[in-house]
């Protein structure tokens, strides 16, 4: 990227998608596909192709303990495509591709231009971050919610209200933890996307117009939801997809702070527990988009980094998108306190998050608690740009910084 | 006052005479010594008890208080399980060591998979459920033999219907009879609980041919086991039949050479008295084909190469002895040795704690293609991956397996069936493998030492009768050996360390975004008299 005014966005990203291609089309899925941090046992392939084999063999697969993926893919790889390489290799890297392109959109409709040399830049760091590159060549599912939170939040960012809200009833059906992202969503949908952060204001946007969003919402919804019961046949499907992000029924181990937690919890505090760890997500919504209601695609931006630290059932795609989402943002940049320490944390922890799994689970010289160490300095790491995202967020209404002068907080 | 003393003496007296010819119960005892083609020597000890013209008792009468039960050879303890639970035939095992089937063939006793085994078939239609009753009858027998079979919950119980169809009938009560199997491979078989075997006897092992039944001889031995069936018949009534079977290796005391044996040196006991309630009691010994041999006494029968010894009129002390005259030379070409039609070998595979692939390896030794049942029942801390199963074999071909049931595991609750046909063709090798994941368990999960790993519960082939030419006897549930899975263990000596690393991470983002969300943002004039001097955004 030396002159990106100069590179045309089509060739770039047509060479991005090419090369994207190529790479799945080799055998390094076959190296990454039991990775535990790229693909959690909800969004394992493995699990996905099990489960349409038992779907394809007559047995019902939310009966048993494997299969948590959302009877949508189900409906999807056993009618209209089938699980195989070339065509995961295929719809994975459409995934990516409909992800980049809707962050490039994003980006548009965030500084309301039609092109700029930016472009290129947004559409590259979203192909080439690792934590979203990797998972996705492990054809973990959690690539195709990247693609589709994001293409929810491009939909509301352009004023596409149905699209936007449908996109997102996908959302919430393939994951509950997105259930977050909603409130900011209706927000961004009833006011602008257009940045805000330099010139605070109160809320702007109509509160009646946000209640019919929520009815239309809720009717997509139940919709899936209907479909969802529809595909699979009855209601255990919600236990087993659903439940799963609240109950933790599977302790796999993965880069997210729940499991080793609640491997270690005491039997009689488990539920108490579980319910704490469930509000605690919920808790950053009203704060959040309360304190930037001047700009609500900043909020989805801080909560989607909420849901990369705190979510159950971690994957490298969570944090990875709102890593790449901070491109969208670079007015920001001036403002950080500490991405200095914040790079390091996330170079320490993806340095030591693989080593540390394989000395645990293959070569035996490690513990559990070489892994659980590890997943703190990615939290930590993922905690830092989180909280500097907000600090600078903050910071920036207050202007440059003027000599003999400091900005700190009361 | 003296006339009413010798009446009751004399009573006494008559009641075991009484008892053997007139009472509505009957007990026979036999065992079956045989040597075996690496010169070890297998004996099966089984003690019939058959309660006349009974029934077992129906579900729907549980409401009501059940009738007396007076038994003179019946055990009153096993009986008073049977009515308590409603069961209708019930099947436990307990064996320790691995049967060796390539050379031993198939056991005199089927049930040999290693560990406990406990199966039982149950009328519905009671005022409680089967799975209720049948969790009282797994604790019930638990306090009855001492042993770990409280612990076949839910976790480990699965219903296998085609591999473990009834012995006996099913009395029609227009209700489903239903089938509940557990097994636990890790249970330790030994001299605790023989004693309570021992105590359903009707002459413990005071005399008869129990008395042979030495601990210290019997749990010395390669391979030993018990087990207790109870089945219904509808002519004769109900049969309990208890069972004991070991592998003693003579070879061990005489430094590999002489494979004599006698009563002395397998049990250190010889038979002094005859059990007097027992209407037939009988030892058989199957003589050997191709050797020179001695056997003392002189047996009073010999049928198609065995020798009968009959101790209801037995005059003198029993010892039974059987001498070569050459010494032992083991037979080193496999392919004589196995009198199996089928040998089987199952690995668990892979060095990581996270996956593995479990493979079953199945040789057809018969001149004919056999059709077999392979049942695998795998406790939810090992899932398998169906679709990645791959069946292929030595010979062209393909369709080696059909009609695969699968019930698929529960983390934390039900394991997974899974049965399926394999078909073997004329003398050659069919492979099966399936990936498999290993789970991660909560910490309370472990058993105490949990670096050992846990022991799967063996895997069992049913060859089909209906395979043409396949001879009656070779239709017996063949058990591999368990396995041993490794799984990932957390640290147990840090619950609170983690809960305290984990919340306060959580405490500390949590409370620094608020900080930052909450406090109102000020501008400050370093290094002068005055403070904040204005306030901006909040």
């Amino acid at each position: 990227m030396k002159t990106p005014s100069t590179v045309p966005l089509g060739l770039v990203f047509s060479a991005l998608v090419a090369s994207r291609l190529l790479i799945s089309c080799t055998s390094i899925h076959e190296y990454l596909i039991h990775d535990h941090q790229l693909s959690s046992p909800l969004t394992s392939f493995l699990n996905l192709k099990e489960g349409i084999y038992l779907f394809n063999n007559g047995v019902d697969p939310y009966s048993g303990g494997v299969f948590r993926h959302s009877p949508l893919y189900l409906s999807l790889f056993t009618t209209i495509l089938s699980p195989s390489r070339i065509i995961a290799s295929l719809l994975w890297t459409l995934c990516d591709s409909i992800g980049a392109w809707s962050m490039v959109r994003i980006w548009r409709a965030r500084n309301n231009i039609v092109q700029s040399s930016r472009d290129v830049l947004v559409a590259a760091l979203y192909f080439l971050n690792p934590y979203l590159f990797l998972p996705s060549l492990a054809f973990s599912t959690s690539s195709i919610e990247n693609a589709v939170s994001l293409l929810a939040i491009m939909f509301a960012c352009e004023r596409r209200t149905s699209a936007s809200l449908l996109a997102l009833a996908f959302l919430v059906q393939l994951s509950l933890s997105s259930v977050v992202l909603i409130v900011p969503i209706i927000l961004l949908l009833i006011t602008s996307p257009i940045s805000q952060l330099v010139s605070p204001r109160p809320f702007s946007g109509k509160w009646t117009q946000s209640l019919g969003h929520v009815f239309e919402l809720a009717i997509y919804v139940l919709v899936l939801t209907l479909a969802s019961t529809l595909v699979s046949g009855d209601f255990l499907w919600i236990s087993q997809t659903w439940g799963a992000s609240l109950t933790l029924p599977d302790l796999t181990p993965n880069p997210g702070l729940w499991w080793y937690f609640f491997t270690e919890m005491f039997d009689h505090f488990r539920p108490f527990f579980l319910m704490v760890f469930s509000v605690h997500l919920l808790i950053y919504i009203a704060p959040i988009c309360i304190k930037f209601q001047y700009d609500s695609l900043y909020a989805t931006f801080l909560l989607v980094g909420v849901l990369g630290i705190f979510k159950a059932y971690l994957t490298l795609s969570d944090p990875g998108l709102f890593l790449s989402m901070i491109s969208l943002f670079p007015e920001i940049y001036p403002y950080f306190r500490h991405p200095i320490v914040t790079s390091l944390l996330h170079l320490h922890a993806t340095m030591l998050l693989p080593l540390f799994h394989r000395l645990w689970l293959t070569q035996g010289t490690g513990n559990a608690n070489f892994f659980y160490a590890s997943t703190l300095v990615f939290a930590c790491a993922n905690g830092a740009a989180l909280v500097d995202c907000v600090w600078a967020g903050l910071r920036i209404a207050i202007g440059e910084q003027v000599d003999g002068y400091a900005v700190t907080q009361e | 006052m003296l006339w009413r003393c010798c009446l009751v003496l004399i009573g006494a007296l008559c009641t075991p005479v009484l008892s053997k010819h007139l009472s509505n119960e009957e007990f026979r005892e036999q065992v079956s010594l045989q040597t075996l083609q690496d010169g070890r020597v297998a004996s099966t000890f089984s003690f019939n008890i058959l309660l006349k013209d009974a029934t077992p008792r129906e579900p729907r009468t549980l409401i009501f208080d059940d009738e007396s039960q007076h038994y003179n050879l019946f055990p009153l303890a096993l009986g008073q399980i049977l009515r308590e639970y409603a069961v209708t035939e019930l099947h436990l095992t307990l064996n320790a060591g691995k049967w060796n089937y390539d050379s031993w063939g198939y056991p005199k006793e089927r049930d040999v998979g290693t560990g406990a085994a406990l199966w039982a078939w149950m009328a519905d239609g009671g005022p409680t459920s089967i799975d209720y009753r049948w969790q009282g009858l797994r604790n019930a027998l638990a306090g009855l033999f001492c042993a770990s079979i409280g612990s076949l919950d839910e976790q480990r119980t699965t219903s296998p219907v085609l591999p473990f169809a009834p012995e006996g009938s099913l009395p029609d009560w227009g209700v489903e009879h239903e089938l509940r199997h557990a097994s636990l491979a890790s249970e330790h078989v030994c001299t605790e609980n023989l004693t309570p075997f021992l105590k359903l006897l009707p002459c413990k092992s005071l005399s008869g041919i129990a008395s042979l039944l030495n601990p210290h001889r019997l749990f010395d031995a390669d391979w030993h086991g018990m087990g207790l069936h109870v089945l219904w018949n509808p002519d004769a009534g109900v049969e309990v039949r208890l069972a004991f079977q070991l592998v003693s290796d003579p070879l061990r005391i005489s430094a590999g050479k002489k494979q004599d044996w006698s009563f002395s040196t397998l049990f250190d006991r010889t038979i002094e008295r005859t059990c007097p309630v027992a209407q037939s009691s009988i030892v058989d010994v199957a003589l050997p084909r191709e050797a020179l041999y001695n056997i003392s006494p002189e047996p009073p029968r010999i049928d198609q190469n065995v020798a009968f010894y009959d101790l209801t009129n037995m005059s003198e002390a029993l010892d039974v002895k059987l001498k070569w005259a050459l010494d032992f030379t083991y037979p080193l070409d496999p392919l004589k040795i196995t009198s199996m039609p089928i040998s089987v070998r199952r690995t668990l595979q892979g060095a990581s704690q996270d996956r593995g692939q479990l493979s079953l390896v199945i040789k057809n030794n018969a001149p004919f293609p056999l059709q077999v049942l392979y049942l695998e029942t795998m406790p939810w801390i090992v899932q398998f991956y169906l679709h990645t199963m791959r069946v292929s074999s030595d010979t062209s071909g393909d369709d080696f397996i059909s009609n695969i049931s699968y019930v698929p595991s529960v983390p934390h609750s039900r394991p997974a069936t899974f049965q399926a046909v394999l078909t073997l063709p004329t003398e050659s090798t069919v492979y099966l493998t399936i990936d498999v994941t290993k789970a991660f368990l909560r910490y309370t999960e472990h058993p105490p030492d949990a670096q050992r790993g846990w022991d799967l519960p063996p895997a069992i082939i049913l060859p089909l009768s209906s395979s043409n030419a396949i001879r009656s006897e070779f239709v017996g549930r063949i058990y591999t050996p368990p396995l041993l899975v490794d799984l990932a263990t957390p640290d147990f000596s840090m619950p609170y360390n983690v809960i305290v690393f984990s919340c306060s991470l959580i405490a500390f983002i949590f409370g620094n975004i608020f900080n930052l969300l909450t406090r109102k943002f000020v501008v400050v004039r370093l290094g002068s008299q005055q403070g904040t001097s204005k306030s901006k955004h909040d």
